[in-house]
């Protein structure tokens, strides 16, 4: 692996570590309710100065904190057009299937591709640390998942254009 | 030095709060009940289940001379229970609240208790006698974002609060009726009720977890950007020590002597905080050996299994030598530890033995050397 990507989530990883420090915390605007903060954002005093970490222009992390949620958006590299169609349609997948993922939300943050919803309920069911690894190690495979996609569209791309020329020949 | 004990009593535990003999503990497995158990022969069997709230209860405190217990929730309500025979019997009390209490303490006198709560105000509770049932005075108006955290002070009459707008304020509490005059010290001396003694604006970020010391002379409490901060004089010119530290930030704080402050929190590890004798405080230690566990393989959260099942057979198999995945933390508590209690005698001048409760649902009772 590149030096900077391993960089790049060892940072991820110590801010996120520093940052999930949450607890459970009831709506202060409506009566018997509890929401994430971070989606909501009715308190400004509820949330922290959100966190934006960039590889370069194309790959940046955003870890935005409240009281009892954590949002973390990631934006994948896309170097053409077929990475930015194949992360499309790969990301989407997951996102359809957030419920298996639990901390998945349903829909990216505008301007990134995924994004995870960490509440207290999750830092109290699961271990920290799992989840943690969990994200990063999503981070890192989520790379070598598209670079693999890409290389047997190519592959497949090839051979069946040789199979179609075959009759000219 | 290590835990004196370690049990593991529910899933999750939001508070727990000690009998006056410390033979049963009254905790909350993180949803609408409180569970007492009691301890036989090292085994605990859980005697009472008090059920008569409908969310998760955020404050439980037994008062150690009339043995009852006040219980807080986030479904606005209070109740204080009452053991009559061998039942637990409740009482409503009116706290006058549209949003959830977060914390609740008995004064040191035991006529009056102290609620915080997300509506950004205190109620103040005392029993009324004609009426039969306990009252509620607020204090309204003072704070800009929900209270998380009460502490009386000695004297019966005043009282710390924090809250998430990151300021601890000190506001006097006296009732006509219930205090008498000559009760409170200099400091207290004719503030009417709500009055407002003095605001700490220390912290940039949430305050919890604030404690009187023995004495009364220092105020302790914690900010969410690891620092914990210490009061001395409280009054017109109060003056500040802050220590900041490089773990986690804290919870809760509980003065064990004038001099030492044991503080818990998402770091999993209780840390010793001490003052020399020109009073300068300082970071001590940790409590617990830092083990340096290796993470199980059994605790393979259900994510990887989620995600192994839609690679499905794609992936040849994740490999681990990238980034080195991050340690377990703590040795008795695995999760964010929220709440530290005494276990103190009636004649004990310090606290020698003091329990702690965390997400992971054990809880540990510490034993002090010296």
């Amino acid at each position: 692996m590149a030096n900077t990507l391993r960089l790049y989530l060892t940072c991820i990883r110590n801010t996120l570590e520093a940052a999930m420090c949450l607890q459970n915390f009831p709506c202060q605007e409506v009566e018997r309710h509890n929401k994430p903060e971070v989606e909501l954002k009715t308190s400004p005093e509820l949330l922290l100065n959100p966190v934006l970490i960039c590889r370069n222009e194309a790959e940046k992390c955003l870890i935005e904190t409240s009281i009892n949620s954590l949002r973390i958006s990631i934006k994948v590299r896309q170097a053409d057009e077929l990475e930015n169609i194949l992360t499309k349609k790969f990301l989407r997948f997951l996102s359809m299937r957030a419920e298996a993922f639990q901390v998945l939300r349903r829909k990216p943050v505008q301007g990134y591709d995924i994004s995870f919803l960490v509440t207290n309920y999750h830092c109290e069911d699961m271990q920290k640390h799992k989840l943690i690894d969990f994200i990063v190690q999503f981070m890192e495979d989520i790379d070598k998942e598209i670079g693999e996609l890409k290389l047997s569209v190519n592959t497949r791309g090839r051979l069946v254009a040789t199979e179609f020329l075959k009759q000219f020949m | 030095m290590a835990a004196a004990a370690v049990y593991q009593l529910a899933q999750c535990i939001t508070c727990h709060a000690w009998s006056p003999d410390h033979s049963m503990v009254a905790l909350c497995p993180n949803n609408n009940e409180v569970h007492i158990y009691r301890s036989s022969q090292d085994k605990w069997e859980r005697v009472h289940v008090l059920e008569k709230h409908d969310q998760i209860i955020s404050g439980i405190d037994w008062s150690p001379r009339s043995n009852k217990i006040v219980t807080v929730s986030h479904d606005r309500n209070s109740y204080v229970w009452n053991k009559e025979a061998s039942e637990w019997v409740p009482t409503l009390v009116i706290l006058r609240l549209n949003r959830a209490a977060l914390c609740v303490q008995w004064s040191p006198k035991e006529n009056k208790f102290a609620v915080g709560s997300g509506a950004k105000t205190v109620c103040i509770c005392y029993y009324e006698q004609e009426n039969n049932w306990w009252v509620s005075k607020l204090i309204r108006k003072k704070h800009n974002s929900s209270v998380t955290s009460v502490a009386w002070h000695p004297n019966n009459i005043l009282i710390a609060t924090t809250s998430t707008d990151g300021k601890c304020r000190v506001f006097s509490t006296f009732i006509k009726g219930v205090d008498s005059r000559d009760s409170g010290t200099s400091l207290s001396g004719d503030l009417k009720f709500g009055e407002q003694v003095v605001q700490l604006d220390l912290s940039f970020s949430w305050a919890f977890g604030v404690k009187w010391s023995p004495s009364g002379n220092t105020l302790a409490y914690v900010g969410h950007n690891s620092t914990i901060y210490f009061v001395d004089d409280i009054g017109p010119s109060p003056s500040a020590q802050n220590v900041t530290f490089n773990d986690l930030p804290l919870h809760d704080v509980l003065f064990v002597s004038e001099r030492m402050v044991i503080g818990v929190g998402f770091d999993c590890n209780p840390m010793v905080f001490t003052a020399d004798e020109r009073g300068i405080w300082s970071f001590f230690k940790f409590l617990d050996e830092r083990k340096a566990a290796t993470s199980s393989s059994k605790s393979g959260s259900q994510f990887s299994e989620a995600f192994g099942k839609l690679y499905g057979q794609s992936k040849p198999g994740i490999s681990n030598d990238a980034v080195e995945p991050s340690r377990p933390r703590g040795g008795a508590h695995e999760n964010c530890i929220n709440c530290i209690v005494p276990l103190k005698k009636s004649g004990d001048r310090t606290v020698k033995r003091f329990s702690t409760s965390g997400l992971d649902g054990k809880v540990v009772i510490w034993e002090l050397e010296n």
